[in-house]
C-alpha cells in the first residue's frame, strides 16, 4: 500500500503541494487528474524518493520513505516501474539495451533468460522485431510501449505512470490505456496514473484524484466525479463530453 | 539626503546586493560541484561494475580526440619554429631554435593548446549530453531503475578523461616536434641535423613528465566540470545551450589558472 500525508513542497516562492493525502490499496490504480505544471509529476518523483517533500509522510509497505537512505531507497525503486511523460528512453542505447540495462545490473538472469526477458516485455506491450532499434527511430506511441516494456521488465509491485497519453493520437492513447488495464490483469500491478486527460482517467482508473492549486479537491469513483457539485471538478467533465 | 545623492545610494545598494547574490550563488555551486566530485569518490568501487561505460568514454573522448588533437599540435609546431628562427635570427646558433620548439610544446604548448581544444571539443560534447539525459528525464529514469547516476554516467568520463588526455598530449607532443622540425627546414631553412642537435642538447625527461602531469589535470578538470554542468541542467534546450557555453567558458579559464598553479609549484 502507498499512503501519502500531508505532503507539502515548495519550489522557491511557488508552493506546488499544500498539504496531499492520498491512499493508493493493493490491485487499485489511482489516477489523479489536474492540468499541466501544477505538481503532478512531482508527486510521484516523491514517491520513489528522487524528490523530498519539504515535510509529510509517505510510506510504502509500512515503511517511511522521507527518511530512507540512499541505498534503502534503491531497493525500494526495485518496487517500481515507471512510465516517463517522454518515455525516457536513454538514446544512445538501442530498444534491447534499454530493457536489459536493469535486468543486467540487479538480477542474476544469464545472457539467455535475459533475452527471454526482452522479448517477454516486449511481447507485453505487443511490439516485436525492435530488439535492435534506437530509440530515435521510434513513433511516440512506441516509445511509451518500449519505456513500459523497460519499466515492467523487473516485475514490479507498483506502475507509476506520468502523463501515458499525452502527445499521442486518439487511436494510439486507446492503445496505451488498453495497455495499461492488460498489465494490471496480467502483472496484478497496483498503479498510480497522472494525467489531464479525463478520458484515458476513466478508462483506466478504479479511483480517481482531483488535484486542483496543490490539493486534491475530491477523491473518489467516476460516480463521484460526475456527481461533484463543484465547478473544478465539472470542467473537467466538460472536456471529456467535448472530446 | 539630496535628490543627486539618492540614484548614487540606489546604485550602490544594488551593485552590493548583486555581488552578495553571486557570492553566494558561486560558493553554492561550487558546494554542489565538490559534493559530486566527493560522492564520485566515496562509492569509487562502484567504477569497476560500469567498466563499460570507462571504455566507451575512453574512446568517444581519447580516439575521437586524435585527429583534431594531432591537427593543432602538429600546426603549433610549425607556427613555433617559424616564429623562433624569425625572432632570434642572425643572433644565436640555428641548433637553437631545435632546443626552443622542444623546450615550448612539451612544457606548454601541447598541454594548454590540446586541453583548450578539448575543453571546447569533449567539454561541450559531455554538457550537452548529460544536459538533454536531464531535461529528457534520462536522468531520472536511470535513478528510477536503481542506478547510481554519478558512477554510471560521471566517473566513467572523469576516468576516460583522465587516462585520455595524457595519451593525446604524447602524441601531440610528438607531431608537435615533428611539425616543428619541418617548418623549420621548410620555411626558416634550418637543417634537421641542426634542429635534433638542439632538441638533444636541450630535452630533459622531466619536462615531457611535466607536460603529461598537466594534461592529468585538465583532464580531469575538464570532464568534471563538463558532467556537473551537464547534470544540473534546468530549462530545456536553453538551459542546455547555456550550460555548455558555460562548461567552455569554466574549462577554458580553469586550465590557465590550473597551468600556472602547477608551474609554480613543479618547476
Amino acid at each position: 500500500m502507498i499512503q501519502l500525508t500531508n505532503i507539502r513542497k515548495k519550489f522557491g516562492d511557488n508552493e506546488v503541494h499544500k498539504g496531499i493525502n492520498l491512499e493508493v490499496h493493493p490491485n487499485e490504480t489511482v489516477v489523479i487528474i489536474g492540468k499541466s505544471g501544477g505538481g503532478k509529476s512531482v508527486m510521484l518523483k516523491m514517491i520513489i524518493g528522487l524528490i523530498k517533500p519539504d515535510s509529510g509522510s509517505i510510506v510504502v509497505d509500512d515503511k517511511e520513505v522521507t527518511t530512507m537512505t540512499y541505498k534503502q531507497l534503491q531497493r525500494l525503486r526495485f518496487k517500481f516501474g515507471f512510465l516517463f511523460q517522454g518515455a525516457a528512453l536513454f538514446d544512445s542505447m538501442t530498444v534491447g539495451e534499454n530493457i536489459e540495462l536493469a535486468l543486467r545490473r540487479h538480477s542474476d538472469y544469464k545472457d539467455g533468460d535475459i533475452r527471454e526477458r526482452v522479448q517477454y516485455a516486449l511481447n507485453l506491450v505487443n511490439l516485436e522485431n525492435v530488439e535492435s532499434v534506437m530509440p530515435s527511430s521510434l513513433s511516440g506511441g512506441m516509445k511509451k510501449r518500449v519505456g513500459l516494456a523497460r519499466a515492467i521488465a523487473l516485475t514490479p509491485k507498483y506502475m507509476l505512470y506520468d502523463e501515458p497519453t499525452t502527445g499521442l493520437d486518439v487511436e494510439t492513447a486507446d492503445g496505451i490505456n488498453l495497455l495499461i488495464n492488460e498489465l494490471k490483469k496480467t502483472l496484478g500491478v497496483t498503479s498510480i496514473v497522472v494525467t489531464h486527460d479525463i478520458h484515458s482517467a476513466f478508462v483506466i482508473g478504479d479511483r480517481f484524484a482531483i488535484f486542483e492549486n496543490g490539493k486534491f479537491i475530491l477523491t473518489g469513483t467516476k460516480e463521484d466525479i460526475r456527481n461533484s457539485p463543484d465547478d473544478n471538478v465539472q470542467k473537467y467533465i466538460e472536456s471529456e463530453i467535448q472530446t | 539626503m539630496t535628490d543627486k545623492e539618492q540614484p548614487k545610494t540606489l546604485y550602490f545598494t544594488h551593485f552590493f546586493s548583486l555581488l552578495g547574490k553571486g557570492t553566494v550563488y558561486f560558493f553554492e555551486d561550487l558546494g554542489k560541484y565538490f559534493s559530486i566530485i566527493w560522492w564520485m569518490l566515496v562509492n569509487s568501487r562502484n567504477a569497476k561494475e560500469y567498466s563499460r561505460n570507462i571504455f566507451q568514454q575512453m574512446v568517444t573522448i581519447g580516439n575521437n580526440s586524435i585527429p583534431i588533437v594531432l591537427f593543432v599540435s602538429t600546426f603549433v609546431g610549425m607556427v613555433t619554429a617559424v616564429q623562433s628562427s624569425y625572432q632570434l635570427y642572425d643572433w644565436i646558433p640555428r641548433t637553437v631554435v631545435g632546443a626552443l620548439v622542444t623546450k615550448s610544446v612539451l612544457l606548454e604548448l601541447t598541454p594548454l593548446l590540446t586541453a583548450l581544444v578539448l575543453a571546447g571539443k569533449v567539454g561541450a560534447t559531455i554538457t550537452a549530453e548529460l544536459g538533454t539525459m536531464r531535461v529528457t528525464e534520462q536522468i531520472d529514469a536511470l535513478e528510477a531503475l536503481a542506478f547510481d547516476p554519478i558512477s554510471f554516467l560521471i566517473t566513467p568520463r572523469v576516468i576516460a578523461g583522465i587516462l585520455m588526455f595524457p595519451i593525446l598530449v604524447v602524441f601531440g607532443d610528438l607531431l608537435a616536434i615533428l611539425g616543428g622540425m619541418f617548418g623549420a627546414s621548410a620555411i626558416a631553412g634550418i637543417s634537421n641535423d641542426a634542429f635534433i642537435e638542439g632538441m638533444k642538447n636541450s630535452f630533459e625527461t622531466w619536462d615531457a613528465v611535466f607536460g603529461i602531469i598537466k594534461a592529468v589535470f585538465f583532464g580531469y578538470i575538464i570532464t568534471s566540470v563538463a558532467c556537473y554542468q551537464g547534470f544540473k541542467v534546468q530549462g530545456g534546450s536553453e538551459g542546455v545551450g547555456k550550460a555548455t557555453m558555460n562548461t567552455v567558458v569554466i574549462t577554458s579559464l580553469a586550465v590557465v589558472v590550473m597551468d600556472f598553479i602547477l608551474a609554480s609549484v613543479l618547476l
